[in-house]
C-alpha cells in the first residue's frame, strides 16, 4: 500500500534554493469590446526546484490564464498589466521575443488538456518528437531519433518503435497524452506547466498518467505547475497548492496545510461540497456554496468571495484584501481578513434527512439484455462485411422504487447504450426490460404510449447542451408537459410549469429566459425539472453533475436527491466517478466493455471482495482527503475497443490479478456470475479464497495505532458493525459496512471514548438532542458530540435494505439520548458504540496529522478542542448563548422542521460570536424563528427587522434632497427610502451601523450595497452640496 | 440650354433619390432606437461592415419600392435627339429637364432605366432564394437526420444538379422546344409544392393533438398555399391574383432549381451536426415526432449560418439574373433589367461608357451590400 501523503511532506521545504519560478503580484487583463476585463489579479507564487505546485479552482477563476501568462502567450487581447514573472531569477518581462521563444518548449514546457489538439495530425509522431531536440539543441537527426525513442520508453508506451511511425489519430487518448508528456520532457525543461492534463481521460487511464507524471518529476527533478479543478488529483500530485477564486489566489500553502487546516471560507466551501468518504446523503449531506461565481466585470468590492461567504461581515467589503500569513505556518497564506476571527472548525448546517427513502417494490427489471450493433464496412452501398459491436452483453439487474442504482464504468463500457435502450432510443437485441412488469425493451420511443414515455426520463450530462438555445425555458417545459399529456389547458400547463420551477428552486421569472441567460447549474436544474415533469417512475441521470463546477455540483446533486426522495422515483445514476456514486447510490452496478462485472449494495461494492476491475477503479479515483490511504493499482494500457473485444473475460487484457487464475481460463471463457451474499455478484474466475483475502482499497484514518485494528480483517469488521447496529437500532443487519467506516471505527476507538466524555464538560452539549447535534456547530466540543450521532446514522442509513431500520435506529437513538441529555449525564455512558463511531467521524473529518496522533497516543486528550488557545470565557459565553437558543428553538421545532430551526439557530449563534452585545438580538431572532419555523434567512431578517431607535424618520419636506445624487441610489431605491421616511442627505449621513443593517434588511438586496459609502456621500452632500462632494470624492455626484 | 456639370449631375441624382433618403433615415433611426430588442438585426449596428451592407441593401430595396417616384422619365420613352447623349444632357423640348446619366442607344434615359431595373432583380432574387431555401431545407433536414438510403439518394441527386453546367441548364430551360415539352412547368409544379409541405409539417408537428390550433393553422396554410400554388405554378388562379409571366416563371424555376442543392447540402451538414446534441436526445426521449425535432429543435439552431447564406445567396442570384439578362434569357427585349442593359451598353463601351457603367455599378453595389451584410451578420452572430 503506497501512501499518498507522508512521503511528500518531507520533500517540500527547500528555501535555501532559488525558486525556478517566482510570480509577484501578477495582473493579467483581457481587452475586449466591453473594456478591460481583469482575469488574474494580484497573483503571487513561487515554485522551487523539484517541487510541484498545484493550482486549483473552478472554471473562469483564471488558473489557465496564469499558465498562459507564464508562457507569455495570451493572444492579442490578453496583456500582463502588472507584476513580475521571474524565471530562474530573470524577469521574463524584460526578455526579448527571441529569448522567450527559445525558452518556450525548452526550459518551460506546457501540456494541455486535449492531447489531440497538441499534436499535429498530419505528422508522424516520431517526427514531431524529434523536432524538439533538433530545434532547441540542434542535434543530429539520428541522435534526435534515439532520444525520442528513449523518451517514449520512459513514458511507458508499449512498442515505441511502432508508435514513432504512427500518426496521432492511430493511438488512443491515453497514449496521446503520454506522447505529449514525452514531447514536453524531451528538452529537459526546468518547469513543466500541466493544464488539466487528465481531464479528457478515463479514470483508470488518468491514474496511469498521474503516476507517470509523479515518477518523472521525481526522476528528472523538474518543477511542475499542475493546474486542475480536481482537489483529489492535486493531493496526489502536488507538494504545495494555490487555490484560486475569481481571478485571485485565495489560499496557498503546503498540501497538508491547506487540506487539513484550510483558512479561507472558499477552500472550506469546496471541501464541503465534494463527496469525500464520510459524506452520506442522509446524515451528512454535501453543502453547496450558495450563489455563483461573479462575472469578471461584476466582481464585488473587497473580498470576491464575500457575497457567497457565510462568514461575511462589513469589513470584508471595505477594500482590497491582501494575502495574509496564517499564524504559525510559514508557507500558509490566505486572502481573508477575518482569518483570526473565524472559527475554522465551525461547520455550516447540513440539511440532514430525517427519514431516508425506503426502497419499495421492484420498478425496473432487466433480464439478460443484449444490444448488438451491426457496423457495415461500406456504408455507401450497404455491402461488404458487417461487424457486430456488442455494446451490452447479458445485462441483468433490477431497481426498486425510490432506490438509486449507480451504473459505473468508463467510456465504452456500454452504460450509455443501456440508457438508450431504456429510453427507447434503441431496441434491445435480446432479453427484456420490464417496467412495472411490462416489457419495454423492444419498443422504440415513438411506439410507446404517453404514460410509458413519461415514466422513463433522463437528465443529460452536458448542461450547455441539454436545453435548446432557441426556445425559452418555460416553453420547453410546457412542451414536455404537452407531450406527456399533463394538464388540461394551456393555463393549467403554465401553472404546472411554474410549479416545476419552484420544485427545482429557481425563480419563476426564469420561465421567460432563454437558456443562454442561465448558468450551467441553473440549466441543469431545468433539465431536472423537465425529467420530473411527467411524474416519472425511472429517471436515468447520465453524469448529471460531472460537467458542472465543484461548488455547483453539490447543489444540483442535493436537489436531484431531494426531488427523487419526494417523488419516490427510481434513479439510475450513470457515472464514472466512484466518489459521487458512493455518496448517492444505494446499489452499484459496475460495467466494463458491455458486461456487468460486479453489482451489489454500495457497501458491498466498496468493501472486499472486489472484482479486480472495481478494485482498480476504486484505487484510481483521486480523493481529496489527506487521511485516506489507498491501495495503489494502476492498470496497464487502455480500454479495448468494443469493436474488437478481447476473448474470454473482457477485463483480461488489463487485469492485474490474471496470474492468480490457473491456466488460460481468463482468455478462453467468459467468467460465470458468482453470487455472494446479499445480492452481491461478481463476474470473475478468481477463486473464492482469493476473493476472501482481498483487502480494502480505500482506508480512512491516520497512520497511527488505529491502523493496527484494520489488520484484524473482515471478521472483526463485521462484528463491530453488528454490534453498533444492534445497539443503536436493536437489529441492523446488512453485511457490515466494512472497508471504510468500520475501519475507521476501529481506528480510533479509544479516542472515541474520550469524545463521548467531553460533552459533559460543556453545558451546551447537554441540552442537545442527537438530531440537533448533527447540525449544530461552532464549538469544538459540539463537533465531537455531533460526530458521535452523525456517524451512527450515517452507518446505518448507508445500507439501503435496512434504510427503514436505520431511520428507526436514529429515532431510537434520539429517544435514548434525549433523556440522557436532560439529565446531563454522559452520552458516552448511554451508548458505548457511539464512542466508536465518534472516532470514525473524528478521523474522517480531516483532522490534522498531529491531532490524530494525539488522538491515538493520548486518547483522553484526543477529543479536546484543538484551539485550546481560545479563551475559556468566550467559549462559555457562546455556550450559554447557544444553550438559550437551543432551548428557545426546541420549544416549537420538532421532527421534520428541526433542520430549519437549527438553521436559524446557526445564524443566531453567528451573531453572538461577532459581538456579545448582540446576544439579545440573536435570542430574539431565535425566538421568532421558533414561532415562525423561519429559515436561517428569515430568522436573520426578523432579528434585524426592529427599527433601530436611532433611525430618524420625517415627513416629506417641501424640498426633499435628490437622493439619487448618491451613487448607488437609483430611482427605485429612492422610492423605497422615501417610503421609509428618508428624504434628506442629513438623515442618511447620520445612519449608524444598526440603521444601515436595518435599511439593508428593508431593501432586501442580495449581495452588498456600499451603504457605508452612502453615508459618506450623504455627509458630503449635506454639508456643502455638490461642491463639497467634488472636494471629497474628486468627482461630480450623479 | 447647357449640359449639366458633373457636380450638378451628382446633386441632381441625390435629389432624385429624396424619398429613398427619407425612408432610409426613418428605418435606420427606428432600428437604432429599438436595437436592444431586435436581437441579431439590432446587433448589426455594432458592426461597421454590417452597417455599410445594410445601408446599401436597404437603399436598393427602397429604390425598387419607390422607383415610380424616382424615375425622371418613363424607362421606355424614346425622346428624339437624345440618342447616346452624354450624362447631364438637356432634353429637347422640355425645359429644365435633363437626362441625368445620358441617353442610350435608343434615346432612352439611362438613369430611369437603372432605377427601374432594380425592380426586376429585387422581385426575383429574394423570392427565388426563399423558395430555394424551402426546398433545400426540407430535403436537407430529412437527409441529414435520417441518413441511410434516403440521404444517399438525395445527396446523389443534389450532386448531379450541381455538376450540370448552370448556363447550359438555363439555355435548355428557356429553349422553346424544351418549354413545349412542359418540363419547366412540371419542375415548377414540384418546386412550388415545397413551401406548402414545409408549412404543413411545421404546424402539424407543433400542434398535433391540440385540436383547434392545428386545424386553424393547417387550414390557413392549405388555403393560401394552394391558391398561390395554382396561380404561380399553373397560371390557374381562379381569382387572378397570383400570376407569373411565363418568361419570368422560367427564370424563377431555374434559379430555384440551381440554388436548392447548395442549400440542401448546407442544411444537411448542419442537421447532422446539431442532431448529436443532448436537447435533440431530450426531444426524442419525450417521444417527439421526427419532424418536430427537425423543424422546431434543429432548424432554429441552424439559423445563424442559414441567415448568412441567405444574404450571400441573394447576391449570387442577383449576379445570376444579371448573367441571364446579359444573355438575353428570360426577359423581354425592352426590359430595363440590369444584365440586359449592360449587354446592350457593352457594344458601344469604347465610345459611350455611360451606357453600361450605371447598371454595372448598381449591380455591384447591391451584391457588395449583400455580402457585407452577410459578413456583418456572421460576425455579430458569432459574438454572442
Amino acid at each position: 500500500m503506497a501512501s499518498t501523503t507522508l512521503e511528500k511532506s518531507t520533500a517540500v521545504k527547500r528555501d535555501d534554493m532559488d525558486p525556478v519560478l517566482e510570480i509577484e503580484g501578477l495582473n493579467i487583463s483581457f481587452f475586449v469590446r466591453a473594456g478591460e476585463i481583469p482575469a488574474v489579479m494580484d497573483f503571487s507564487c513561487r515554485v522551487m526546484p523539484g517541487e510541484t505546485m498545484g493550482l486549483v479552482g473552478e472554471s473562469g477563476c483564471g488558473k489557465s490564464t496564469v499558465a498562459l501568462g507564464i508562457m507569455r502567450d495570451m493572444g492579442n487581447r490578453g496583456k500582463i498589466v502588472g507584476g513580475k514573472i521571474k524565471f530562474k531569477g530573470r524577469d521574463m518581462g524584460e526578455m526579448s521575443e527571441e529569448e522567450l521563444r527559445d525558452l518556450r518548449g525548452s526550459k518551460i514546457a506546457m501540456i494541455y488538456q486535449e492531447p489531440m489538439a497538441s499534436l499535429n495530425p498530419a505528422m508522424r509522431i516520431g517526427k514531431q518528437l524529434m523536432e524538439v531536440p533538433i530545434i532547441h539543441e540542434k542535434v543530429s537527426e539520428t541522435e534526435a531519433y534515439d532520444r525520442a525513442l528513449e523518451m517514449l520508453e520512459a513514458v511507458k508506451l508499449p512498442d515505441p518503435k511502432r508508435v514513432m511511425e504512427a500518426y496521432p489519430h492511430q493511438i488512443s487518448g491515453g497514449q496521446q497524452q503520454r506522447i505529449v508528456i514525452a514531447m514536453a520532457l524531451l528538452s529537459k525543461p526546468d518547469l513543466l506547466l500541466l493544464d488539466e492534463p487528465t481531464t479528457a481521460l478515463d479514470v483508470t487511464v488518468e491514474a496511469g498518467i498521474v503516476e507517470l507524471v509523479k515518477e518523472l518529476g521525481e526522476k528528472t527533478g523538474t518543477s511542475m505547475l499542475f493546474i486542475s479543478h480536481n482537489l483529489g488529483l492535486i493531493l496526489e500530485t502536488c507538494d504545495r497548492i494555490t487555490v484560486m477564486y475569481s481571478g485571485e489566489a485565495v489560499e496557498t500553502g503546503t498540501v497538508e496545510e491547506v487540506f487539513d487546516r484550510m483558512r479561507h471560507p472558499y477552500t472550506q466551501g469546496l471541501f464541503n461540497s465534494i463527496p469525500l468518504p464520510g459524506a452520506d446523503k442522509n446524515s451528512r449531506p454535501l453543502i453547496a456554496i450558495p450563489g455563483q461565481l461573479p462575472l469578471p466585470m461584476e466582481r464585488p468590492k473587497g473580498c470576491n468571495f464575500g457575497p457567497r461567504c457565510r462568514f461575511f461581515q462589513e469589513k470584508c467589503d471595505s477594500g482590497h484584501i491582501p494575502m495574509q500569513h496564517v499564524k504559525g505556518e510559514l508557507d500558509h497564506r490566505s486572502r481573508c481578513v477575518r482569518i483570526e476571527e473565524i472559527d475554522w472548525n465551525d461547520e455550516p448546517e447540513r440539511n440532514v434527512v430525517d427519514q431516508p427513502a425506503v426502497a419499495g417494490d421492484t420498478v425496473l427489471e432487466i433480464n439478460d439484455l443484449k444490444k448488438y450493433y451491426d457496423v457495415a464496412a461500406n456504408k455507401m452501398f450497404g455491402g461488404g462485411d458487417t461487424r457486430t459491436v456488442k455494446a451490452n452483453e447479458s445485462i441483468t439487474f433490477h431497481a426498486r422504487e425510490a432506490e438509486t442504482v449507480a451504473i459505473v464504468g468508463e467510456s465504452g463500457c456500454g452504460k450509455s447504450t443501456l440508457a438508450k435502450v431504456l429510453l427507447g432510443l434503441e431496441t434491445a437485441t435480446d432479453g427484456e426490460v420490464l417496467l412495472d412488469g411490462r416489457d419495454i425493451g423492444s419498443t422504440m420511443v415513438e411506439f410507446r404510449d404517453k404514460r410509458t414515455v413519461a415514466s422513463v426520463q433522463m437528465v443529460f450530462q452536458n448542461p450547455f447542451d441539454t436545453l435548446n438555445p432557441s426556445h425559452s425555458v418555460g416553453s420547453q417545459i410546457i412542451r414536455t408537459l404537452e407531450k406527456f399529456g399533463m394538464g388540461d389547458s394551456d393555463a393549467d400547463r403554465h401553472e404546472r410549469m411554474l410549479k416545476l420551477l419552484d420544485l427545482v428552486k429557481l425563480p419563476r421569472a426564469f420561465a421567460e429566459r432563454m437558456p443562454r441567460q442561465l448558468s450551467g447549474g441553473q440549466k441543469q436544474r431545468i433539465g431536472v425539472a423537465r425529467a420530473f415533469a411527467g411524474e416519472p417512475r425511472v429517471v436515468v441521470a447520465d453524469e448529471p453533475v460531472s460537467a458542472l463546477d465543484v461548488s455547483v455540483q453539490a447543489a444540483v446533486t442535493e436537489l436531484l436527491m431531494d426531488i427523487q426522495r419526494e417523488a419516490r422515483t427510481t434513479m439510475l445514476f450513470i457515472s464514472h466517478d466512484l466518489s459521487i456514486v458512493r455518496y448517492i447510490a444505494d446499489r452499484v452496478v459496475v460495467m466494463y466493455l458491455g458486461h456487468i462485472v460486479e453489482q451489489g449494495t454500495t457497501d458491498d461494492i466498496f468493501a472486499p471482495p472486489y472484482h479486480p476491475y472495481t478494485e482498480a477503479l476504486l484505487s484510481a479515483i483521486p480523493i481529496a482527503d489527506t487521511s485516506v490511504t489507498k491501495k495503489h493499482i494502476v492498470l496497464d494500457g487502455d480500454i479495448p475497443s468494443a469493436m474488437n473485444p478481447p476473448s474470454g473475460c473482457p477485463f483480461q487484457t488489463r487485469c492485474p490479478r490474471k496470474s492468480q487464475v490457473p491456466g488460460t481460463l481468463c482468455e478462453t471463457d467468459v467468467p460465470p456470475v458468482r453470487k455472494l451474499a446479499n445480492g452481491h455478484e461478481i463476474k470473475c474466475h478468481l477463486a473464492a479464497d482469493i476473493l476472501d483475502q482481498m483487502e480494502p482499497v480505500i482506508v480512512l484514518g491516520e497512520k497511527g495505532s488505529g491502523k493496527g485494528d484494520i489488520a484484524t480483517g473482515p471478521s472483526t469488521d463485521s462484528t463491530t458493525a453488528t454490534l453498533s447496529g444492534g445497539d443503536s437500532s436493536g437489529g441492523v443487519t446488512q453485511g457490515a459496512a466494512a472497508g471504510v467506516s468500520l475501519v475507521t471505527g476501529g481506528a480510533a476507538a479509544l479516542a472515541g471514548l474520550s469524545a463521548g466524555a467531553e460533552p459533559a464538560t460543556t453545558p451546551a452539549a447537554n441540552n442537545r438532542s442527537p438530531e440537533d447535534t448533527v447540525e449544530t456547530k461552532g464549538m469544538k466540543t459540539a463537533t465531537k458530540a455531533k460526530a458521535a450521532t452523525g456517524t451512527v446514522s450515517r452507518k446505518t442509513a448507508s445500507k439501503p435494505a435496512s434504510a427503514k431500520k436505520s431511520s428507526a435506529a436514529t429515532k431510537a437513538k434520539a429517544a435514548e439520548a434525549k433523556p440522557a441529555a436532560a439529565k446531563a449525564t454522559k452520552p458516552a455512558a448511554a451508548a458505548p458504540p457511539k464512542g466508536k463511531a465518534t472516532a470514525g467521524e473524528a478521523t474522517s473529518k480531516r483532522k490534522t496529522t498531529a491531532k490524530a496522533k494525539t488522538a491515538s497516543t493520548a486518547p483522553a486528550k484526543g477529543a479536546k478542542p484543538k484551539a485550546a488557545s481560545k479563551s475559556a470565557s468566550a467559549a462559555d459565553a457562546k455556550a450559554a448563548n447557544r444553550a438559550a437558543l437551543t432551548a428557545a428553538v426546541r420549544g416549537k421545532a420538532s421532527g421534520a422542521t428541526k433542520s430549519k430551526a437549527t438553521a436559524s439557530k446557526a445564524s443566531g449563534s453567528k451573531a453572538a460570536t461577532s459581538a456579545k452585545a448582540k446576544t439579545a438580538t440573536a435570542t430574539k431572532s431565535a425566538a421568532s424563528a421558533s414561532k415562525s419555523k423561519g429559515t436561517a434567512k428569515t430568522a436573520g431578517k426578523s432579528g434585524a427587522s426592529a427599527q433601530p431607535a436611532s433611525f430618524v424618520k420625517m415627513r416629506k419636506p417641501k424640498t426633499p434632497d435628490d437622493l439619487k445624487m448618491v451613487s448607488g441610489i437609483g430611482p427605485k431605491i429612492e422610492g423605497i427610502l422615501n417610503g421609509m421616511g428618508v428624504y434628506t442627505f442629513e438623515q442618511v449621513s447620520k445612519w449608524k451601523k444598526a440603521d444601515r443593517d436595518w435599511v439593508n434588511a428593508e431593501l432586501s438586496f442580495k449581495g452588498r450595497i456600499e451603504r457605508e459609502d452612502w453615508v459618506k456621500q450623504a455627509k458630503a452632500l449635506a454639508k456643502g452640496g455638490e461642491a463639497e462632494y467634488i472636494k471629497v470624492f474628486g468627482k461630480k455626484p450623479r | 440650354m447647357d449640359r449639366l456639370s458633373a457636380f450638378e449631375i451628382f446633386t441632381g441624382i441625390l435629389a432624385q433619390f429624396t424619398p429613398v433618403w427619407i425612408a432610409l433615415i426613418i428605418i435606420l433611426g427606428l432600428s437604432y432606437a429599438f436595437r436592444a430588442r431586435l436581437s441579431l438585426y439590432g446587433k448589426l449596428f455594432d458592426s461597421p461592415i454590417g452597417m455599410v451592407g445594410l445601408v446599401l441593401v436597404l437603399f436598393w430595396v427602397l429604390t425598387a419600392l419607390m422607383a415610380d417616384w424616382i424615375v425622371t422619365f418613363d424607362p421606355l420613352d424614346q425622346i428624339s435627339g437624345m440618342k447616346n447623349k452624354k450624362p447631364g444632357w438637356p432634353v429637347r423640348g422640355q425645359d429644365g429637364m435633363h437626362y441625368l446619366l445620358g441617353g442610350d442607344n435608343l434615346a432612352r434615359d439611362v438613369f430611369s432605366r437603372m432605377v427601374m431595373g432594380s425592380r426586376t432583380v429585387l422581385a426575383i432574387a429574394p423570392a427565388a432564394t426563399i423558395f430555394a431555401f424551402m426546398v433545400g431545407t426540407t430535403l436537407g433536414l430529412l437527409a441529414g437526420y435520417k441518413g441511410g438510403k434516403s440521404d444517399t439518394v438525395l445527396t446523389f441527386l443534389a450532386n448531379m444538379v450541381l455538376a450540370f453546367p448552370v448556363i447550359l441548364l438555363f439555355f435548355l430551360l428557356v429553349t422553346p422546344e424544351i418549354r413545349s415539352t412542359g418540363v419547366p412547368l412540371y419542375l415548377s409544379g414540384v418546386l412550388f409544392l415545397f413551401p406548402i409541405i414545409f408549412f404543413v409539417l411545421l404546424f402539424w408537428s407543433r400542434y398535433d393533438g391540440q385540436g383547434n390550433k392545428l386545424y386553424i393553422s393547417l387550414g390557413i396554410t392549405l388555403v393560401l398555399g394552394l391558391w398561390a400554388y395554382s396561380g404561380l405554378a399553373f397560371n390557374a388562379d381562379p381569382l387572378g391574383v397570383f400570376y407569373m409571366d411565363p418568361n419570368l416563371l422560367n427564370i424563377f424555376v431555374s434559379v430555384v432549381f440551381v440554388n436548392s442543392p447548395t442549400v440542401f447540402r448546407i442544411v444537411r451538414g448542419l442537421t447532422a451536426d446539431i442532431q448529436t446534441r443532448d436537447y435533440v436526445a431530450a426531444a426524442q426521449t419525450r417521444g417527439e415526432h421526427p419532424w418536430y425535432i427537425l423543424l422546431w429543435e434543429i432548424l432554429p439552431n441552424a439559423r445563424g449560418p442559414l441567415i448568412v447564406d441567405f444574404c450571400l445567396r441573394i447576391g449570387y442570384t442577383t449576379i445570376l439574373l444579371g448573367t441571364l439578362g446579359f444573355f438575353g434569357l428570360g426577359v423581354s427585349p425592352e426590359s430595363s433589367d440590369w444584365g440586359m442593359t449592360i449587354n446592350e451598353g457593352r457594344k458601344l463601351l469604347a465610345l459611350y461608357p455611360h451606357l453600361a457603367l450605371p447598371p454595372a455599378l448598381a449591380l455591384m453595389s447591391l451584391v457588395l451590400g449583400l455580402n457585407l451584410l452577410a459578413d456583418g451578420l456572421r460576425e455579430e452572430s458569432l459574438k454572442d
